[in-house]
């Protein structure tokens, strides 16, 4: 595990500056949210179910537009164009609890669809992909362990696996930053810390930037260079798993009675 | 993992794409050419041709132009029409009905007296499903004369051999376990059908029942073309007699009919199940 | 306490008449619906007498079907293939038709309401249209044979199937389609890469279906001169040739079931 320190020095990423986000005008699912994320660190979002961990991650991704505030990558402002969303998309690596292969697909296409926003619409209408493309993702699935299942159909494949692949579906778009929500959130203990160490060897090699939603505090303790506590749309602590006391977890998850969860007792 | 080895693993699984991609080149190609062999020499042998196609758009144009303005005065005629046409399709769906609830339990392998009932009924439900409706009322045209009366027996021998078998599939679907209890308490087979299978079934039979009216009022439109009565025979009699103004009227009012129909049991069938 | 006694009583008994009238209102309804079979019944010649009647009559034309006359296989060889063709092409007319509009009027695809609209509209109007209606359009414009046959399966069932498409399409698991998106995937790339390989299976299971329907509709498409083995059975028919009706119906038969065991087989291996 890296040192706390090591990170410090290096630039800031992606800042999010007061973001805010309802549906609907009255589910305040995010309500001024500021994270500053540093190059290449492994940052673990940690919060209940509910907390707006997903909705963060959609803002930062724009699968869904932030009601108010900033996002900046490498100082550029993403928010409100939606002209080049492509090309802001392809630079986000996302993975998601539930795999969301395409489980008719063998894993190789899974994994090329990664390079689809590289790539005119119309050459892939044929499902016809450049060697280069099939070359990054093999060698996507290979940093993964996965490239002997390459020919498979998703389907064919176990929970960790499936997550596996998606991981290097996210890995070919030659991402700077992966969002991983609730990765492994599906998966049995020994799988999730397989599939968490993958996800963490992986991008340290390539220098990429991760965002991690857990709900699970023995995973965040164990592989969060930095923690991010989140509660009810809120950011409510910030340091490492040094400072992350029992009286602060409290404060993330036990803070309202009616924040209670089935789901964090892990 | 070593850069070597890691590399290495690359190469071979590029190897092996690339000989699945032949593979799958080899297949695909050879399926293609046998679709598209097939294609051909159906659409050689049905004279399919594009050409014929836009040639043909000045006829249809005509014909079209030719229906228009449509004549609403000849909507009062076609009342009459309209509502045989419903009374048609809502007969026959009754009886169909009717029919196939018996129909059904000596369709099913669980309900089935005997293997040989079973196999029999099966056999007559497919017959009368192959078999258009417009082809048996052309036979009960010939048989019971012309009129409404043929195309009622059409429809209904039709949608029995349809609805027979949807709900013979479903009482062979059905969940044992109540089933068993039943039995388990000595009633008689009667008793379990009525009481054990029969619950299970019938929302979805009357939903089936819903669509199946829906389709008879569909074919009912038509089957005044070979004189069993409704509003085919009005559209195939004005063509004939090349009042294409009339003919109009006549595919709008069955155009309307089905669209209302469509809307009415689509509403009823959410209902029921 | 006694009165809560009787509050109850009074209440138990409130209900009851209510029942009562419930039950009337509901033998009231049921009156209403027989007499209204009954006006059907009556506007379709349907006498209990004539049913009976009828049943001997028919019985006597099936018989009279029996033996078939096998050497008519000869003349309906031909008509029937060419049925099958009519089908076959009907249901590519009818994916071609049916796709684009199909994947238009579904609203995981289509944002804009009256692009949807606009499609559901259309598939609407050619799937209220029946065959053979379709069929006298178009053999006024191509001229009489299987072709105008085809044409018009294919925009009757475009119709039927397209719609079945757009719900096959709004069905699909939403994930793959939201993962494709968040890679960048243009709109179409996501149609291509997460829609269509999730829908297929549910569009062959509804092209076999239609398919098969084509088939027994296919049959009598002839009778308004648009190909097929209509035209033989309805000459047939008129020339009240009953042993060579007998023949084309064991024909029918015999396709019909082929075709059901065939597509029941592809079905199996589908998914
Ligand atoms: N599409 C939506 N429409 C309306 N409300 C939504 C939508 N998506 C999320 N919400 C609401 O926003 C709030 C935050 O949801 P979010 O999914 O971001 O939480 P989370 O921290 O990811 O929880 P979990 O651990 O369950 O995934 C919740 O109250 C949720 O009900
Ligand atoms: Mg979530």
């Amino acid at each position: 595990m890296l040192m706390p320190g090591s990170t410090q020095s290096a630039p800031t990423i992606l800042s999010v500056r007061g973001l805010s986000k309802s549906y609907s005008g009255t589910i305040h699912a995010l309500r001024g949210i500021d994270i500053e994320v540093k190059e290449g660190e492994f940052l673990v979002i940690l919060g209940p179910s509910g907390a707006g961990k997903s909705t963060l991650m959609r803002c930062i991704n724009r699968l869904v537009e932030p009601t108010d505030g900033k996002i900046l990558h490498n100082d550029v402002e993403m928010t409100g164009k939606r002209r080049n969303l492509r090309a802001v998309r392809r630079q986000f690596g996302m993975v998601f609890q539930q795999f969301n292969l395409v489980k008719r697909l063998s894993v190789l296409t899974n994994v090329l669809t990664g390079r689809l926003a590289y790539r005119s619409t119309w050459r892939s209408l044929f499902y016809n992909f450049s060697k280069e493309d099939k070359r990054i993702a093999i060698e996507c699935l290979a940093r993964v362990n996965m490239d002997h299942k390459a020919f498979q159909r998703a389907d064919t494949l176990s929970g960790g696996e499936q997550q596996r692949v998606a991981i290097a579906r996210a890995l070919a778009q030659q991402p700077t930053i992966i969002l991983a929500d609730e990765p492994v959130a599906s998966l049995d203990p020994k799988i999730a810390r397989q599939v968490l160490t993958y996800l963490k060897q992986v991008t340290q090699e390539l220098g990429i930037t991760v965002l991690c939603n857990l709900h699970q505090v023995e995973y965040t303790r164990e592989f969060a260079e930095r923690i991010i506590g989140m509660s009810r749309g809120k950011v409510v602590f910030e340091g490492t798993a040094a400072d992350l006391t029992d009286e602060i977890l409290h404060r993330i998850y036990y803070r309202d009675p009616d924040e209670q969860d089935d789901k964090d007792h892990s | 993992m070593g850069s070597v080895t890691f590399e290495d693993a690359v190469n071979a699984a590029m190897r092996l794409e690339a000989q699945a991609r032949t593979r799958r080149y080899i297949k695909l190609s050879a399926w293609a050419a046998l679709a598209v062999a097939a294609l051909w020499y159906s659409a050689h042998q049905i004279k399919f041709s594009l050409a014929a196609v836009i040639h043909g758009v000045p006829f249809m144009w005509d014909f079209i132009t030719r229906l228009f303005p449509p004549d609403l005065g000849y909507l009062t005629v076609l009342g009459g029409a309209t509502v045989e046409t419903v009374q048609i399709a809502i007969w026959g769906t009754l009886l169909a009905i009717i029919f196939s609830i018996p129909l059904a339990f000596l369709g099913a392998r669980n309900t089935s007296p005997h293997i040989v009932v079973f196999h029999l009924t099966r056999l007559l439900l497919n017959s009368l499903r192959a078999i258009n409706e417009l082809v048996f009322a052309l036979i009960f045209v010939s048989a019971v004369g012309l009129g409404p009366f043929a195309g009622v027996l059409a429809v209904a021998l039709h949608a029995t051999g349809m609805l027979a078998k949807f709900c013979a599939e479903e009482i062979e679907g059905v969940d044992k376990g109540q089933v068993e209890a039943q039995m388990a308490t000595g009633a008689s087979r009667m008793q379990v059908i009525l009481f054990g299978v029969a619950p299970q079934i019938v929302p979805q039979f009357i939903g089936y029942a819903i669509y199946r009216l829906d389709v008879s009022i569909r074919s009912a439109t038509v089957l005044g073309l070979v004189g069993a009565g409704g509003l085919g025979f009005s559209l195939i009699q004005t063509m004939k007699l090349f009042k294409y103004h009339q003919t109009a009227t006549c595919i709008l009012v069955i155009f309307l009919l089905v669209l209302i129909s469509d809307w009415i049991c689509g509403k009823l069938r959410r209902r029921v199940i | 306490m006694s009165t809560n006694v009787q509050a109850q009583t009074q209440s138990i008994f409130d209900e009851l008449a209510a029942r009562q009238t419930w039950r009337f209102k509901h033998i009231v309804y049921i009156a209403l619906i027989g007499a209204f079979l009954a006006w059907c019944a009556d506007g379709v010649n349907l006498r209990p007498r004539e049913v009976f009647n009828a049943v001997p009559i028919i019985a006597d034309y099936f018989g009279r079907m029996w033996p078939p006359k096998w050497g008519f296989v000869e003349a309906i060889w031909k008509p029937s293939i060419e049925t099958i063709y009519v089908a076959l092409w009907g249901n590519v007319i009818a994916t071609i038709v049916g796709l684009p509009l199909g994947i238009l009027a579904a609203s995981t695809v289509t944002q804009s309401r009256i692009l949807r609209g606009g499609a559901m509209g259309i598939l609407n109007v050619f799937r209220s249209i029946s065959e053979l209606i379709w069929a006298i359009l178009f053999v006024a414009a191509v001229g009489l044979g299987p072709f105008p046959g085809a044409l018009a399966l294919g925009m009757n069932y475009g119709g039927i199937l397209g719609r079945l498409y757009a719900e096959a399409i709004e069905n699909v698991d939403k994930g793959p389609i939201e993962a494709m998106e968040a890679t960048g995937a243009s709109k179409l790339q996501v149609i291509m890469f997460a829609i269509l390989p999730q829908a297929m299976p549910q569009f062959v299971t509804y092209n076999l279906y239609w398919f098969e329907v084509g088939v027994r509709s296919a049959t009598v498409l002839g009778m308004v001169g648009a190909g097929g083995i209509g035209f033989e059975l309805i000459t047939s028919i008129r020339l009240f040739e009953w042993r060579e009706v007998g023949v084309i119906l064991l024909f029918i038969l015999g396709m019909v079931t082929i075709i059901d065991m065939t597509s029941t087989y592809i079905r199996g291996r589908l998914y």
